[in-house]
């Protein structure tokens, strides 16, 4: 008993951003919601001022706050290209790598369907931006993204402090995570081996990216 | 991250500021102007030593930025702490609270046990030997029926342990035995001091990962006694404090001569003292579990981790840091 009974979020919606944060790895996003252990990364802390230093240009709404109860989500897209009736939000990412991931076109998902169920109108396409090579990338929205966002939106919140997710099943994940200081992978692996049985990190001196700090 | 996350501060009548997202040592009695200066992300615990201040804009950033703000006396006597508010995890508490004299125990007979393995390691490291009775009291550490049979097996086990000490140290510098309030003799003096540096580094590591330091496991709990923080000090103690007292007296770094008539290092060696206890912090050593070069600091930190997760059932155990060789 560790008093998770008194912790109750069903009645909070899903922050679109958590979407992305539980695909991404539900360990380190455990981390976050219960412990607020993620601290600011740079990262974070760069894309921020960089978001601020957009110019505005015509046919942009900036900064828009949106709720769907229906969808049990909530959150701010950060930009939505207008191009008559249609609205396209756009997700931009300052992650140095020249591509994007599943969990952002989970989160884009995400944006598209609270877009859609405020304004009544269908939203199929979404852009994510990487600032890495100035490029835009137009993900169309197919089914499955909108069942895979219902899924995790279910998953977080039926998540409990009591019962901490796995480890990932990607090591390659751990590398740049800021919660990898307290999540401690490897060594779990090492003192623990059943706690890490079933997951990437079962062998742990086959992927172990030693003790550096980023 | 945790390598020069420490910062020591003993400038008298030096001013902490805070100057666009760094911190700034001032000397605003002297005309040195800017002293040292730091990136304030990276820092997560300052230790102040005598007549040196913080502005109160510095406070409020350290706050948010969960810095966490130590006052020793000009030598090095705790006075007490800033802590950020954000230091209070209600569920990393509550499971600690709710740890039962079971629970309690199991984490105990870990850190004492590994304090004796450690004990005995340092002495054998030395050239120390016929120390199997350490072995033997280390066995039954880990089976220890109650705390008060493990209190009674750690004061054998630390009796006889210093009563070996004095043979680890160089000519001229004798140990007969361990005194307290106050230290009677130099190794002493340099033991106690010791003790509470490294007392402050596990004390910041549990405020950072939210563990309560007052509510202990072994320690009887005392109205303003870190009792976790002494807790958790015990693996480190041998290994860590002591050792670190045997080489600055074998290596000449500290002389007899640099001590005040009541036992107090004199001023220029007490920076000599705060110099070496940095570097040792941040001198590497190979993890015996993970087998990767880590810190002094930086293990401890991960112990306070491993204490957090036995606490709130991540890990089945407490892992204790032992190290055998």
């Amino acid at each position: 008993m560790t008093g998770s009974d008194r912790v109750q979020f069903r009645d909070e919606l899903v922050h679109v951003s958590a979407l992305n944060e539980y695909v991404y790895c539900p360990r380190r996003f455990y981390y976050q919601r219960y412990h607020d252990e993620i601290g600011r990364p740079y990262e974070l802390v760069d894309g921020r001022s960089k978001h601020d230093g957009q110019a505005r240009r015509g046919g942009w709404v900036r900064e828009r706050y949106f709720r769907s109860e229906d969808l049990g989500l909530h959150g701010k897209l950060d930009l939505i290209e207008s191009d008559g009736d249609v609205l396209t939000p756009v997700e931009r990412k300052r992650a140095e790598s020249e591509t994007y991931f599943a969990s952002d076109e989970v989160q884009l998902a995400g944006y598209c369907m609270l877009l859609e169920a405020v304004t009544g109108e269908p939203v199929n396409v979404g852009y994510v931006y990487l600032y890495s090579t100035d490029e835009r990338h137009s993900v169309r929205i197919t089914d499955r993204h909108r069942e895979t966002v219902h899924e995790i939106v279910s998953q977080i919140e039926s998540m409990r402090v009591d019962t901490i997710p796995p480890l990932t099943d990607n090591p390659s994940k751990c590398e740049a995570c800021s919660a990898r200081t307290y999540c401690m992978p490897e060594e779990t692996a090492r003192l623990e081996p059943e706690r890490a049985r079933g997951t990437g990190w079962e062998n742990p001196d086959a992927v172990s990216l030693g003790g550096e700090e980023s | 991250m945790f390598d020069e996350s420490v910062v020591f501060v003993t400038t008298q009548g030096a001013q902490i500021r805070t100057d666009g997202g760094r911190v700034v040592v001032w000397d605003v009695d002297g005309d040195d102007g800017e002293l040292a200066t730091f990136p304030i992300e990276k820092l997560d615990t300052i230790n102040v030593f005598g007549g040196v201040n913080f502005s109160t804009p510095f406070v409020a950033e350290a706050n948010d930025h969960g810095i966490v703000l130590n006052y020793f006396t000009q030598h090095g006597d705790y006075r007490g702490s800033f802590v950020p508010e954000r230091n209070t995890i209600a569920e990393v508490r509550r499971a600690q609270y709710a740890l039962g004299d079971e629970g309690e125990l199991a984490i105990a007979r870990a850190m004492i046990a590994a304090k004796i393995r450690n004990a005995r390691t340092l002495l054998a490291r030395k050239g120390v030997t016929g120390t199997e009775f350490l072995a033997d009291l280390q066995a039954r550490a880990r089976e220890a029926g109650s705390a008060d049979d493990l209190r009674g097996t750690e004061g054998e086990a630390a009796e006889r342990y210093f009563s070996r000490l004095d043979e680890t140290l160089t000519d001229g510098w004798t140990f007969e035995s361990r005194s307290k309030r106050p230290p009677e003799d130099h190794v002493n003096s340099l033991l106690s001091l010791t003790y509470v540096m490294v007392k402050n580094e596990v004390l910041a590591a549990l405020r950072q990962y939210n563990l309560d330091p007052f509510l202990g496991v072994l320690h009887a709990d005392r109205h303003g006694r870190p009792s976790l923080a002494l807790d958790l000090q015990e693996e480190f103690r041998p290994i860590f404090c002591d050792a670190f007292v045997t080489r600055l007296v074998n290596r000449g770094t500290i002389q007899h001569d640099q001590f005040t008539a009541d036992n107090h290092l004199a001023d220029d060696a007490f920076q000599t003292y705060l110099g070496k206890f940095d570097d040792y912090m941040q001198e590497q050593f190979t993890h015996p579990y993970f087998e990767y070069e880590v810190t002094r600091r930086k293990a401890i930190r991960q112990q306070a981790i491993l204490l957090r997760k036995a606490i709130t059932g991540e890990l089945d155990e407490y892992h204790a840091l032992e190290v055998s060789k």
